[in-house]
């Protein structure tokens, strides 16, 4: 099978964003943050949750995005999926993309969709030379068409399919080498897969191109017992854990001082609680300015 | 091996239909001592708990009329038979109000099909596109002679609900933060009209009389103002024209007026 030619689209330059933590912008935070103004690097939002024609969503968007760089963070377009790409899909993201200017454009790793059907799910991939080809293949087409370069971003999962030959960071690798996309690497969803299915997290990250990087995501799971063990959950429901901030530390001294974004969808808490973890997330950016070998304790600690 | 597409057709229907899960799971790789069906139901679950919330999302009231419970489990029957086609959820749920109306468990509850309109037709109007509005000013400026050919448009979020019952009383009754609170209702108050619209991006409930609906309704067919207002005497000799279009200039109901063709002009 012979590769795709690579895109001549040119790579994101790195930092876009201002090197503060940014939080997900949800619809329930929306008036207290238009009114409390936290100090946040920038903001991401789902893409699809403004694909409405107009309305107080898009109004909101625009008067927040006056203030904040953003970042348009898609769940829908099922790169992964064999369904041809949504022409309307794209359509709608493209008018978004030129309403709103954002810094980043992003997509998942996943398939979502088939025959028509939408799950409205993450679902994983087999990771094989097909589905490598298909999604380069793809990348390339949405890139194209947006004329502008996207990051794909690692999901969270649960199972694995035995007919998979690619490690899922080398997929990764694969596809940014071939399509000049970036990479959207979320710290939380490395961890769960890794606990999910047994490889090392700290070597996930070690084979992921040091210069692909160009946003993290940080966001908390839930561990949901189950007969024969327990399986965690990427719910965004709770505070990072202990064990993903020193994976993100590990993160950012390999990938170095990357935009960092802090995400929550359920269980929302009060928006200076999410606020409060991106601080967390300042706190490990200005260690590793003051040393690139920080120890996470001590980031948090000053 | 399977294709990707094979892949895909079995997992997917296996997530929604519960299809074929054991031919699913001899795809998946054993890790540890967690069965593979196990891991596929965590996506199963995923599916129907993200398209549930999103139901629940645009139909609080008929949520709250049915109960949490018995709602998730009408949800599933929906998300089976009218799954979401899209990768955006806006148009999703549009025909809960149908699959409400054919359930046969649902025979004693009649208005809650219309209440489930109501709120879709609510849903559909806060995103709608923005528009200007059309005052009064702009109106009187209409050449004297080319008045009965007025043709005014209505915002593009408007939607018109009917119902024999009072779904509005209804909706109203079940916004009171606890069940304790809610005034009754009763059936027997009757039907309403409603045209449902936005100001200030708030989605407003606009009751109608009977005229009134068949006027505005007759205008959002593109018909002229004459003959809108004939389609609106027909239903009652009464008919305030003045008024009438006094009230909606006021509420903002009119994005714009333009003129009919004269070979359109008969109402």
């Amino acid at each position: 099978m012979s590769s795709p030619p690579a895109s001549s689209l040119h790579r994101l330059p790195r930092p876009a964003l201002a090197l503060c933590a940014g939080i997900g912008l949800r619809a329930e935070h929306c008036t207290e943050f238009l009114a409390s103004d936290p100090d946040v690097g920038f903001i991401e939002v789902h893409a699809e949750n403004y694909f409405g024609r107009g309305g107080l969503p898009l109004h909101v968007l625009g008067r927040a995005r006056r203030d904040h760089a953003l970042s348009l963070h898609g769940v829908g377009l099922s790169i992964g999926s064999t369904d041809p790409l949504d022409d309307a899909h794209l359509q709608r993201l493209a008018e978004l993309v030129e309403r709103l200017q954002p810094a980043f454009i992003s997509e998942h790793l996943c398939w979502t969709s088939h025959r028509g059907v939408h799950l409205n799910d993450l679902l994983p991939l087999p990771l094989t030379a097909e589905a490598l080809a298909h999604v380069v293949r793809r990348v390339d087409a949405v890139q194209e068409r947006l004329k502008r370069t996207i990051l794909l971003e690692n999901v969270s999962s649960y199972f694995e399919y035995t007919e998979s030959t690619i490690p899922e960071c080398e997929f990764l690798a694969a596809i940014t080498r071939q399509t000049g996309c970036g990479l959207l690497l979320d710290v939380n969803n490395v961890y769960v897969s890794a606990c999910n299915h047994g490889f090392d997290a700290a070597e996930y990250l070690a084979r992921i191109p040091r210069d692909a990087v160009h946003e993290l995501h940080l966001a908390g799971h839930v561990r949901r017992p189950c007969p024969g063990g327990e399986i965690l959950i990427d719910s965004h429901s709770e505070p990072v854990c202990a064990e993903v901030w020193h994976l993100y530390a590990n993160a950012l001294r390999r990938f170095g001082a990357v935009p960092t974004l802090v995400e929550w969808d359920a269980e929302l808490p009060p928006l200076h609680v999410l606020v409060g973890e991106a601080r967390k997330a300042d706190a490990m950016l200005a260690a590793l300015e003051r040393s690139p070998t920080f120890e996470v304790a001590d980031a948090l600690a000053a | 091996m399977p294709s990707l597409h094979e892949t895909q057709a079995l997992v997917s229907g296996a997530l929604l239909r519960g299809e074929s899960a054991q031919g699913v799971a001899a795809l998946l790789r054993q890790t540890g001592s967690i069965a593979p069906e196990r891991r596929l139901r965590v996506y199963r679950n995923n599916v129907f708990a993200s398209l549930g919330s999103a139901l629940e999302a645009v139909y609080p009231v008929t949520v709250r009329l049915l109960g949490a419970e018995f709602f998730r489990q009408l949800a599933r029957g929906y998300i089976v038979k009218h799954p979401s086609h899209a990768g955006n959820l806006h148009a999703f749920g549009a025909q809960l109000p149908a699959y409400l109306r054919r359930q046969p468990s649902l025979a004693a509850l009649p208005y809650l099909a219309d209440v489930a309109l109501l709120e879709w037709a609510g849903h559909e109007v806060y995103h709608e596109a923005d528009e200007e509005t059309l005052d009064a000013d702009a109106l009187a400026r209409v050449p004297a002679d080319a008045q009965a050919r007025i043709r005014l448009h209505l915002q593009l979020a408007s939607r018109f609900v009917a119902s024999p019952f009072p779904v509005l009383a209804i909706w109203q009754a079940n916004q009171a933060a606890s069940a304790d609170a809610v005034t009754p209702v009763s059936l027997d108050d009757g039907g309403v009209r409603v045209l449902v619209a936005r100001r200030d991006f708030e989605v407003e409930f606009r009751v109608l009389g009977a005229a009134e609906d068949r006027f505005l309704r007759a205008l959002a067919e593109g018909r002229s103002l004459a003959a809108a207002l004939a389609a609106a005497l027909a239903v009652d000799v009464t008919f305030d024209l003045g008024a009438t279009l006094g009230r909606h200039l006021a509420l903002g109901s009119f994005r714009a007026w333009s003129l009919a063709p004269i070979e359109n002009d008969t109402p």
